[in-house]
């Protein structure tokens, strides 16, 4: 593992090589806005972006997934990985990725999303553009980004590649790359320490103190009712979240009506029925059934709950929720911080 | 992926096939089935654990074992009919297959209840996973104190295994009380809500450990006579009912606060609980 160097007139060559040689998913311009996607040739890579649409999980997890299928007589499972590289992922969802790992891990492993991240060599990338709405240099400072396998810098004139992983290492041998000097290695980390403290937005309070004060808030319901009081249960926050993994699963049938397959498909705690059961007569008994109560779990979840496991709160500060929400009440540093000034 | 890579790691939604032995219809909505998995397996399981229950096409939804692991070679579980996956499994018949996984999730702490007086409050459909504990303690009466069980059901049509029911009120293993909410003309028993049946029996003694299972607003009333009659909460066993769709802590839609129903449960302490936002 080591630091690597290449010059900005060989980058398009090195992607082009990995795109001839593999699957290479990474950043690339839709509209206004950036997406994650195939990449058909080295144009169309934009490591300039500022946040995508959709965070990189669907890579390993997308938004509708085949689990089993079934024919008359047979059902088998549908795990097949793809071998490929996810080029240019910003740090703050290099978090996002390591915490789905964990949450697939856990427990029961479950290798619909772990086979086709161990397939998935992921390359981070320097952040170019912030995002207006992100908050990733004051939330969470206590999660480091991990799980990667190779962190690119772009500087002027050409690029450092720091190799974390053998699968790192591996992409040396698809382009004109050479030892990177200490000038250079020095040079990549003040770019990427000089764009810490530049996101507009900022959340004032640590991960610990907000922990406890969103928690003790939680029968506060004139507050939720006022942080909540225009949500639409539209779920999506939940869709562009990095660190959102919840997922319905539906079985359906092939036009022959003979087999098929079970499907799983994202979901949303926000979305009115996602707690529901249904009970005698078909009625329902839901769980969670004032949207206000399903957008402070939402809160719990990405602040309080899960911190445990994951060595810190769920939310990464992309700033994906604040942008998507109809209503613009998604806002985490809204949130928070009103929560936060209660009673001071 | 190569084939010694796929077949090392399991596919936790992948179902194995069981076979339909016997089916019964004990009320109009539910449907009794004894099963057997077609490959001849035993399944290994706890009272209180779930199975994905499916028909593939259709899809799963997570159901108690009804029966007590102590009774080999097949095992029961009841479906209502309410959905379109509860209708798929209720229309199959003897011969034919369902799709499970499982057993999973957290049961019955059976060494806790051992050796100690055990009440089982069972409410409405909440009578067929405390079934397989129901079995378990009269299969190994010596094992438990005193044993009591208080059922109730909406109406007297609505009241589950009649031949069970039989068995206990005769039986003198068992401490057997039932109510209805609403009485027909063929009623002769008791009338009224399950808090009821306290009042039907002599004095429990504080140390009892008690299994609570029903619908939500059935929890908070029981519980008030538990606290009166000096049952500590770390005592109470309550059997959750949730949205467990993926039935292994992936789906999310049975979190209660930082636990999933379907792997921490659907069995806790009410104590586990209590402090748990939305857990009841």
């Amino acid at each position: 593992m080591g630091y690597l160097y290449l010059e900005e007139k060989d980058f398009a060559a090195f992607v082009d090589a990995l795109i001839a040689a593999k699957r290479v998913v990474g950043p690339t311009a839709k509209r206004n806005k950036f997406v994650y996607e195939q990449l058909a040739s080295a144009d169309e890579l934009r490591l300039d972006f500022d946040v995508t649409i959709l965070p990189p999980k669907k890579v390993f997890f997308p938004p509708a997934q085949d689990i089993v299928r079934f024919g008359e007589q047979a059902i088998e499972g549908c795990i097949a990985p793809v071998d490929t590289v996810l080029l240019g992922v910003h740090f703050y969802d290099v978090k996002g990725i390591d915490m789905t790992d964990y949450l697939f891990r856990e427990r029961k492993e479950d290798w619909n999303y772990l086979a086709q991240r161990e397939a998935t060599t992921v390359v981070a990338s320097n952040i170019q553009a912030i995002s207006p709405r992100a908050f990733w240099d004051s939330v969470g400072a206590e999660v480091k980004p991990k799980g990667h396998d190779a962190f690119l810098t772009k500087l002027a004139g050409g690029c450092v590649l720091e190799t974390l992983t053998p699968k790192g290492e591996a992409l040396a041998a698809f382009g004109a790359f050479r030892d990177a000097t200490a000038d250079e290695i020095n040079a990549a980390q003040q770019t990427n320490d000089s764009v810490m403290g530049q996101c507009s937005e900022k959340l004032g309070y640590t991960s610990e103190a907000i922990a406890a004060k969103v928690r003790d808030s939680f029968d506060n319901e004139e507050l939720w009712d006022e942080l909540a009081m225009d949500c639409f249960s539209c779920g999506s926050c939940n869709t562009v979240c990095p660190t959102c993994y919840c997922f319905d699963v539906k079985d359906a049938w092939n036009l022959n009506q003979v087999s098929g397959s079970r499907t799983r498909y994202w979901d949303a705690c926000l979305t009115r029925e996602f707690a529901a059961v249904t009970m005698a007569g078909g009625d329902k008994e839901n769980f969670r059934e004032r949207h206000q109560s399903r957008f402070r779990h939402r809160f719990m979840r990405k602040t309080a709950y899960l911190n445990e496991k994951l060595g810190g709160p769920a939310c990464t500060g992309c700033g994906r929720c604040s942008q998507a929400c109809t209503v613009n009440i998604a806002d985490p540093v809204r949130v928070i911080t009103a929560i936060m000034e209660v009673g001071s | 992926m190569s084939d010694d890579l796929r077949a090392a790691h399991e596919n936790i939604f992948l179902p194995r096939e069981a076979r339909i032995l016997h089916t019964a219809r004990p009320t109009a909505s539910e449907k009794h089935f004894t099963l057997q998995m077609a490959d001849g397996e035993p399944l290994d399981y706890v009272p209180g654990q779930i199975l994905e229950v499916g028909v593939m096409g259709y899809g799963e939804i997570p159901i108690g074992l009804a029966s007590s692991p102590t009774r080999k070679g097949s095992f029961d579980i009841v479906v209502r009919t309410v959905g379109r996956v509860s209708t798929a499994i209720n229309s199959k018949e003897v011969g034919d297959s369902l799709w499970v996984r499982g057993p999973l999730g957290h049961g019955f702490d059976l060494d806790s209840l051992k050796g100690q007086d055990v009440l089982i409050v069972a409410g409405g459909i909440g009578l067929c996973p405390t079934r397989s504990l129901i079995q378990y303690i009269l299969d190994r009466r010596d094992e438990f104190g005193r044993f009591l069980l208080f059922y109730g059901a909406r109406d007297p049509l609505q009241l589950l295994f009649t031949e069970d029911r039989v068995e206990w009120r005769a039986s003198k293993e068992i401490d057997y009380h039932e109510t209805v909410d609403r009485a027909d003309v063929t009623w002769t028993g008791n009338v009224g809500v399950i808090t009821t049946l306290f009042h039907k029996t002599t004095h429990l003694d504080p140390n009892t450990r008690v299994v609570i299972c029903g619908p939500p607003v059935m929890f908070e009333f029981v519980i008030k006579e538990l606290d009166q009659l000096g049952i500590a909460r770390e005592n109470i066993f309550v059997d959750l009912e949730r949205r467990m769709k993926c039935g292994v802590g992936k789906c999310g839609h049975c979190q209660i606060n930082d636990k999933y129903c379907c792997i921490d449960g659907p069995v806790f302490t009410f104590a586990a609980i209590q402090e748990l936002e939305e857990a009841i």
